[in-house]
């Protein structure tokens, strides 16, 4: 089984499109290939596929809230003086009652509470995990976040396990990560063969490729880098070729500014499925090939690109003034 | 070289046959093994924190470790808040997966006898 990544740092700059290009390009081949979206914030593979039912569907609960017991309350209001997420309110019946929406379950409230049993923690629902097999014939694994819900590492975690139990040995999972360098996207590279880097040459696509980057480097894994809409800034394409030769990521292709991606989406279809002539598909198509061929003969790429030193990705540790350890 | 313990973060509950995880903090278990002059004393294993932590899994998965002793931590990959605990703590990585406890052992016992 090889698992690949798709990361970008920055949002919206063609993450799923060449996620959904590399599936479909394996599903077309006979590969057995599973797409995972990890981005349970903006989850999109669905709506690129063209998903409009789920086969599967559990309640994903991971977060508590407090529920304060009306019979049990003596409207004394200490847990609303407390509650350092002033999620607790008084009703118009002068009910003390908590915004469940903005607990963050901390059960800070519990603590001050003098009367036995009136606060209880409840679980509440973080989102939806669901699963599905694609009209192209492969599955897909996907989940949302409720809004509000803090995104997680733990969910994402959940996606691939359910992928690799889809998997067979040969199998090709792809993981379409969310944007950001947070605990999401470090739980979509880590376990991860490889990432395949997709950018646009603005400048903050650009800076946020080399924030990824580095969490790809920590993770010792070969990349792939792939330059969207490439001649609508051509010096920054050149820089950002640059970077990668230097970087030693491999460049996997540059897709042109092409009008039938965003028309493609709005039909609910791959590009590469809804207007296969079009530019931005054949490159597309191209990209895809060289993964294929990429995943065929993996010992030598992954020999070839994968980094030489491990760089681990160290954050900054700031300790209290006057403390020992320095 | 005396008595060192390794914690080896797995996928199954099986001894010394759990396969070693590709990743760290978000393994289901951790494998506690105490060498004895290089030889395997016993093992133990416990429930990994950060399996079910919704985010700090790394973390949850050293602070573990720390309260067990270990001195050697390994898994096919550490995450970067991991990473710098493990340093900070003084507790050396090896970055291994897809075998059992007891070939990872062996793998890793040249580095072991250093200790």
């Amino acid at each position: 089984m090889i698992e690949i990544a798709i990361a970008s740092g920055k949002g919206g700059v063609g993450k799923s499109t060449v996620s959904a290009t590399i599936v479909l390009a394996a599903a077309r081949s006979g590969k057995s290939v599973i797409a995972v979206d990890a981005d349970a914030d903006a989850p999109n593979l669905h709506l690129i596929f063209g998903v409009r039912e789920w086969e599967w569907e559990k309640s994903y609960v991971e977060s508590k809230v407090a529920e304060i017991v009306q019979s049990l309350c003596t409207r004394c209001g200490r847990c609303r003086e407390v509650c350092p997420y002033e999620a607790i309110h008084v009703d118009e019946g002068g009910r003390f009652a908590v915004n469940q929406v903005i607990c963050e379950g901390c059960l800070t409230c519990s603590l001050v509470c003098p009367e036995r049993g009136a606060i209880r923690l409840l679980s509440a629902e973080s989102g939806r995990l669901r699963r599905t097999t694609t009209s192209y014939g492969f599955p897909l694994v996907s989940a949302r976040l409720n809004p509000g819900r803090p995104n997680s590492g733990k969910l994402v975690t959940e996606e691939k396990s359910m992928a690799k139990e889809l998997a067979s040995q040969d199998s090709l999972v792809v993981v379409d990560s969310a944007a950001g360098i947070g605990c999401q996207v470090v739980s979509s590279l880590a376990g991860a063969n490889a990432a395949i880097l997709v950018a646009e040459p603005t400048p903050a696509s650009f800076a946020a490729l080399k924030r990824v980057f580095r969490l790809t480097r920590h993770f010792m894994q070969p990349a792939g880098l792939v330059i969207n809409k490439h001649d609508v800034n051509p010096g920054v394409t050149e820089e950002m070729e640059a970077f990668a030769r230097r970087k030693n990521i491999d460049l996997l292709g540059r897709i042109p500014y092409d009008d039938a991606i965003p028309k493609s989406m709005a039909v609910m279809k791959p590009v590469v499925e809804a207007f296969p002539d079009s530019p931005a598909s054949r490159a597309l198509m191209e990209v895809a090939e060289r993964v294929m061929a990429i995943v065929d003969d993996w010992q030598s790429w992954f020999t070839r690109f994968r980094p030489r030193e491990p760089e681990p990705y160290r954050p900054i540790i700031i300790r209290p003034e006057g403390l020992p350890g320095d | 070289m005396g008595t060192v313990k390794v914690g080896l973060a797995v996928e199954d509950d099986s001894g010394l046959d759990s396969r070693v995880s590709s990743r760290f903090g978000r393994a289901p278990f951790l494998a506690i093994v105490e060498l004895e002059d290089g030889e395997i004393g016993g093992v133990r294993v416990v429930e990994n924190p950060g399996a079910s932590a919704r985010s700090g899994a790394g973390i949850k998965a050293v602070q573990r470790l720390l309260e067990e002793g270990v001195r050697v931590a390994v898994a096919g990959a550490f995450g970067p808040n991991a990473m710098t605990a493990l340093e900070e703590l003084g507790i050396e990585t090896v970055e291994l997966a897809g075998v059992s406890v007891e070939e990872a052992l062996q793998r890793i016992r040249t580095r072991l006898q250093g200790q």
